[in-house]
């Protein structure tokens, strides 16, 4: 029973973890929050504007 | 306002409110590009700046508005009056001495005045001008507001109407090429999302007028809409006969301080490869022309 219980648990955090992923963060931006965790770095360019076409 | 490409890549936008700090923010590489007036990139290359111009902000997108009530009913009408011109590094100086000369008119016979482009429409609501030759959204403002009314839309004087074109440093180009290129496709794909559909320029609306141009989404639609073709975005790749004829109007009325060849000022082989991917750059939203 406790294991059953363990089991499902488990396989709910992670059925409940990748919906929040596809539905709320984004799978790319996943990929660049672990890649910035991992200390990878990431390119970076500024680009300027003014308000007129 | 951040947003990261597909690549991971951050892409971060920076608004100014004046050329003078555009360059000197260029020089301080406090940014990697900037979209500027086409005639100013070619200056600051003659000033020894080293940017190239890499792709196009967009095509047409500027208007000649007089007041309501003017009595004028073409170009030929505005002898004495004064016309408001964005700057003198802008095409749009340019074009009013391209038509002053197609109209056989004496290039001092219309009081061409600097005024930064928000002031415009306050201008000529206040009487100080008679006029102004603008970029988007600040015809579209004078219409709307009911104090102006657009006398040639430059896609029916200057076609295909070049006014702000993307530079990028030169030492970025040398040490991160695929990163401009990264740039560079984005924004194609951005002009083409753009151009394909009615309702991604609606959206896009939404999004510019409260994260970029701080105005209403209204006046925005109105640009983008009315009519369809008053602004494109697409065909951006920079064409040498195109620089040419801007090159030799501006050095021709004082405005370049000397010739500068296109391959001193311009690099294209980021938008010649966005060509190469095989996109079709014809599409304009679905509506008829002027019917929306």
């Amino acid at each position: 029973m406790i294991r059953k219980v363990l089991l499902g648990s488990i396989l709910w955090t992670l059925l409940i973890s990748v919906l929040h992923v596809q539905l709320n963060v984004g799978w790319s931006k996943l990929a660049r929050d672990l890649q910035s965790q991992l200390g990878e770095k990431t390119d970076e360019l500024v680009v300027g504007f003014l308000p007129v076409t | 306002m951040t947003t990261h490409s597909d690549t991971g890549t951050a892409f971060q936008s920076r608004k100014f409110t004046d050329w003078p700090t555009v360059k000197e923010a260029l020089i301080s590489k406090e940014v990697g590009g900037v979209f500027i007036l086409a005639p100013l990139a070619m200056q600051l290359v003659a000033d020894g700046v080293p940017i190239k111009v890499v792709y196009l902000g967009h095509r047409d997108g500027t208007a000649l508005v007089v007041d309501k009530q003017s009595s004028a009913q073409d170009f030929g009408d505005l002898a004495g009056k004064t016309i408001a011109i964005p700057s003198r590094y802008a095409n749009q100086n340019l074009l009013m001495h391209k038509l002053m000369r197609e109209w056989n008119m004496p290039e001092d016979s219309i009081d061409l005045r600097e005024l930064p482009p928000p002031e415009h429409p306050i201008a000529l609501q206040s009487g100080s001008i008679d006029g102004y030759i603008v970029g988007e959204p600040f015809a579209a403002k004078g219409e709307i507001d009911g104090i102006g009314r657009v006398l040639y839309q430059t896609k029916d004087i200057w076609p295909d109407f070049i006014s702000c074109v993307l530079v990028v440093r030169d030492d970025l180009i040398e040490d991160q090429p695929d990163l401009v290129q990264e740039l560079v496709t984005g924004i194609a794909r951005s002009g083409k999302w753009l151009d394909d559909d009615m309702d991604h320029r609606m959206n896009a609306a939404d999004i510019a007028a409260e994260h970029y141009y701080f105005q209403p989404p209204e006046l925005l639609k109105y640009v983008l809409s009315k009519p369809v073709d008053r602004v494109k975005y697409t065909r951006l790749t920079p064409l040498r006969n195109e620089f040419d004829e801007i090159m030799e109007l501006a050095l021709d009325i004082g405005v370049l301080s000397r010739r500068v060849e296109f391959e001193e000022y311009a690099d294209d082989r980021f938008a010649v490869a966005v060509e190469a991917a095989g996109w079709s750059f014809d599409e304009l939203p679905a509506a008829d022309k002027g019917d929306l």
